[in-house]
């Protein structure tokens, strides 16, 4: 009996000093991980809304309310929608969508114009397998989003050459494409409910 | 003396992939590139040195009985520490190495270099086992990548090697491209020290 008490508070004192290890450094990381992400996330919008000038993100309420009416299965999959304005005028808006892919969620983001074209996607974040899912991060991968039209849902397609509104799956990553494809479909239904 | 012999043990003696077979799984998922196989080496390096010097310098006040539940804590909280510290400061870094660090976690090379050299050994000796491996690893893992890439891609290191006539072999970059790529490599070196 005493030799297990001896052990658990071995393992006790060990796992409690990690414990204080991680808590340390968390909270001396946390804000400039945040700041990172926000850096991050600020230039990403820039680079999928070329036209805006600056950025004025949009009531949280109205976009769950705008996903509730479209009845999306998933309310909470677009997280932030960002209107992009220049010279006071709103020139389109970017979704910051979080689809579930094959190793996580995928933070994706879209831009559209005020006229109703995809102008970018880029990948926020992501945790796909390298080499495979972790493809989506390639710039030609990316630039497929380019240029289509806000009209109908994109379709992936596994082989073959894509046309309008198609996108070639990476090879051995079909998941993760469908996920993205997903997050810039979702994006597009709440621009045309937005823009309604 | 015992450094450098403890260094280039797991260079070639006992290479943590082709001699020991140890961390297959992390190994097989991500050697679809150089580049990858070479950022995956580097990471686990990092957290081989770190925890089998913190484990030497520890070993005499972990009891024996619960020295695996004790090493897993050590080394997962590296992992993470380490994971943290990258996002926060080395934001570029985090970019190429950041999908490779929770894939440490469950990589075995670690935790077996804990348990059967840093538990029985000096911190200086631990240190050289740590890098020796970690170098091994690294080796190992670049050869699979770059073999994996020129045939399934084309390409080494992202540089396209045999021009843009060569239809790549899609299926080296897919799982099974691991496995015959693996089996065929431990079969060569199995005949190269058998003749010896």
């Amino acid at each position: 009996m005493r030799e297990i008490g001896r052990l658990s508070l071995v393992l006790f004192i060990i796992s409690g000093i990690a414990a204080l290890l991680l808590g340390a450094t968390n909270y001396v990381t946390k804000d400039v991980i945040a700041e990172q992400i926000r850096l991050e996330n600020e230039k990403a919008r820039m680079e999928v809304l070329g036209d805006a000038e600056e950025f004025q993100q949009l009531d949280e309420d109205l976009i769950s309310a705008a996903a509730q009416s479209l009845g999306f299965d998933n309310l909470e999959v677009i997280e932030e929608v960002y209107e992009g304005i220049s010279a006071g005028q709103a020139v389109g808006y970017t979704f910051k969508s979080v689809p579930r892919a094959y190793g996580g969620e995928i933070t994706v983001l879209t831009g559209i114009s005020i006229d109703g074209t995809v102008t970018g996607m880029r990948i926020v974040s992501h945790t796909e397998t390298p080499g495979l899912g972790a493809k989506a991060t390639d710039g030609s991968f990316m630039a497929q989003f380019e240029n289509q039209s806000a009209t109908s849902p994109l379709q992936v397609i596994k082989s073959g050459t894509p046309g309008q509104n198609e996108i070639s799956a990476i090879t051995g990553a079909t998941i993760t494409t469908e996920a993205i494809a997903q997050g810039v479909n979702y994006s597009i239904e709440m621009f045309n409910e937005l823009n309604k | 003396m015992n450094f450098s012999k403890n260094l280039f043990n797991g260079i070639i003696p006992e290479n943590p992939i082709f001699k020991l077979m140890l961390g297959l799984c992390p190994t097989l998922a991500v050697t679809t590139a150089a580049m990858n196989g070479l950022g995956m080496g580097l990471a686990t390096m990092v957290v081989l040195v770190g925890s089998n010097v913190v484990i030497s310098l520890i070993k005499k006040q972990i009891p024996d009985k619960i020295r695996i539940p004790a090493f897993i804590v050590i080394i997962a909280s590296f992992v993470t520490i380490v994971g943290m510290l990258l996002k926060a400061y080395f934001p570029d870094l985090d970019k190429a190495l950041g999908i490779f660090i929770p894939l440490i976690v469950v990589n075995c090379v670690i935790l077996a270099r804990a348990e059967s050299f840093a538990s029985k050994n000096d911190v200086l000796n631990s240190l050289a086992d740590g890098i020796g491996m970690g170098l091994g690893f690294t080796l190992s893992l670049t050869i699979l990548g770059s073999i994996r890439e020129l045939f399934g891609a084309g390409s080494i290191f992202g540089i396209s090697v045999f021009g843009g006539s060569f239809e790549p072999a899609i299926m080296m970059i897919l799982p099974p491209g691991a496995f015959l790529t693996l089996g065929l490599l431990l079969g060569l070196l199995n005949k190269v020290s058998a003749s010896k």
